[in-house]
């Protein structure tokens, strides 16, 4: 009698066991990861041409870091709990090393004619019209008829209030290191820096 | 009856004026920013919030920085209200200063204002405003860490303090790495931009909600509280997230809510407002206060794991 029982018991617990790892085998397949099937979505189709000059932008990109680095190790350190004077000194000291090292930048140096032809293009074919329409209602939320002056080297506008970089174009642009941003001014896209919104660069006609 | 006709008709004589308001140190109108106000309300300071031992409790306000009066008189009342409702940490929404960023003005747009608070050892936990420089987060009373998004935990809560200035891919592998991870029963998120609002002047950020939104269902985001609109709104559970709006700390836009959006549930947009939380296990008590110590929403919600 005992072997029986042992052996229908066996049994059970094996088909028990099996469904259960078929089950949380399963699972995990379904767990991709939320931001891969964002981003899947979102990311443009890019040609070997494009992924080309992606490169060629990034790398400059990564050259306004570099020296961005170097000058930083100039300028005071920034604690987690700085007070207000010690953050004002440390955003007025790079800024200063910045626009001094880069006193021949002018636009287009980053924004180069093939990227900004690539973005222009990228932004305008990657969105239906009434996606368009929501990203222009945020971007142009607070447009005002009175000009704004932008200037390579200096920060971006300071009356002006900063407007948030719409999230689905944001993923629609090439990537950036942590250093640099992108932001809106009007239909003008700037690169700026992370931490005192100084201008690196900038190109027109860049809203979709 | 005629006596009694007389005295009814006193006392609605002497409300009307104000004279019997309950808490009011002076009979004002209740004023909106920017007109002539008197004293902030002596509130009787009516709480409905349970004060259970061991509970999570903290305040919200939004959209705080101008330095003006008003706000003023709004951090008093939340000084006085401290003192029946031991709050430990303030969450804020954003634009925590307006305008310049000088040593002065974090004095005058912040720290002044709130200096009662941080002498009782308040933390305040900020996020960045479409109005506020980034290096803010060096802040020392705004305890973001040099960083634009973070992490922090309190009892059994865990709170995403996030940058919806600029919701790239790299803070968005960040948010979905801690969430995947996070045990904690209650995970609320707060922003600047509301995913969901009723609001005339900015409404709903739907670039935002495409990308945040299919993460906290995903992972269990339980309540997200954000900012940006100056009113304060509770909005109609949104695919089962709560979802808050406090952005009347500092600026008023009077009658901007649309009464007529189906997403709303409770909005106050004639006077400045706070809000106060008690989290208590599988419940988080709420309570709405406005700048004249008028109670303009309160409740209760569940942990969407607890309901059935």
């Amino acid at each position: 009698m005992k072997p029986k029982l042992s052996l229908h018991a066996a049994f059970v617990a094996a088909v028990v066991i099996i469904c259960f790892a078929t089950t949380m085998l399963s699972t995990t397949k379904a767990q991709e990861k939320v931001v891969k099937q964002i981003t899947a979505a979102e990311e443009p189709v890019v040609s070997p041409a494009d992924k080309e000059t992606i490169k060629r932008y990034q790398d400059r990109v990564k050259e306004y870091v570099s020296l961005r680095s170097s000058l930083k190790a100039k300028a005071p350190k920034l604690a987690k709990d700085s007070t207000p004077e010690q953050i004002q000194a440390a955003e007025t000291a790079l800024v200063t090393l910045l626009r001094t090292s880069r006193a021949g930048a002018k636009p287009g140096d980053i924004f180069s004619p093939d990227i900004a032809r690539y973005i222009r293009t990228t932004l305008k074919r990657e969105f239906k019209p009434e996606e368009k329409k929501e990203i222009r209602k945020v971007v142009l939320e607070n447009e005002t008829n009175i000009p704004v002056t932008l200037k390579v080297n200096y920060p971006y506008p300071d009356p002006k209030e900063f407007v948030e970089m719409p999230a689905t174009l944001l993923l629609k642009l090439p990537t950036l290191p942590k250093e640099v941003k992108y932001r809106y001014v009007k239909r003008t896209l700037l690169l700026v820096d992370a931490d005192n919104n100084m201008i690196v660069d900038y190109m027109i006609d860049a809203l979709p | 009856m005629n006596r009694i006709a007389q005295s009814v008709l006193t006392v609605f004589v002497l409300l009307m004026f104000g004279f019997l308001s309950p808490g009011y140190g002076q009979a004002v109108s209740r004023g909106t920013a920017g007109t002539k106000v008197g004293l902030a309300a002596k509130p009787s300071l009516p709480l409905s919030l349970p004060l259970k031992e061991g509970s999570v409790r903290f305040a919200i306000m939004g959209d705080t920085g101008t330095g003006s009066k008003q706000q003023q008189q709004l951090a008093d009342l939340m000084r006085q209200y401290r003192d029946a409702f031991p709050f430990e940490f303030v969450l804020m929404m954003g634009d925590n200063l307006y305008g310049s960023e000088t040593p002065a003005d974090y004095k005058k747009k912040f720290q002044d204002v709130y200096q009662r608070l941080l002498d009782d050892k308040v933390k305040f936990y900020a996020t960045l405003g479409n109005h506020d420089q980034p290096n803010e987060r060096f802040y020392e009373y705004f305890n973001m860490n040099g960083k634009e998004y973070y992490r922090f935990s309190e009892g059994n809560a865990a709170f995403y303090s996030l940058n919806s200035n600029y919701m790239d891919k790299k803070q968005l592998q960040w948010l979905e790495s801690e969430l995947a991870k996070d045990t904690a029963d209650w995970k609320i998120a707060f922003f600047h931009h509301p995913p969901y609002s009723s609001g005339g002047k900015h409404g709903s950020d739907k670039q935002l909600r495409e990308v945040v939104e299919p993460m906290f269902l995903k992972y269990g985001v339980n309540v997200v509280l954000a900012g940006h609109e100056h009113f304060y709104e509770r909005l109609k559970p949104q695919k089962g997230i709560y979802y808050f709006i406090s952005g009347a700390g500092g600026k008023l836009r009077e009658g901007d809510v649309n009464e007529r959006s189906p997403l709303t549930d409770k909005f106050y947009d004639t006077d400045m407002s706070f809000m106060l939380v008690e989290i208590v296990k599988g419940d988080m008590h709420f309570q709405v206060i406005s700048r004249t110590g008028e109670t303009v929403d309160s409740g209760v919600l569940a942990n969407q794991k607890k309901k059935p």
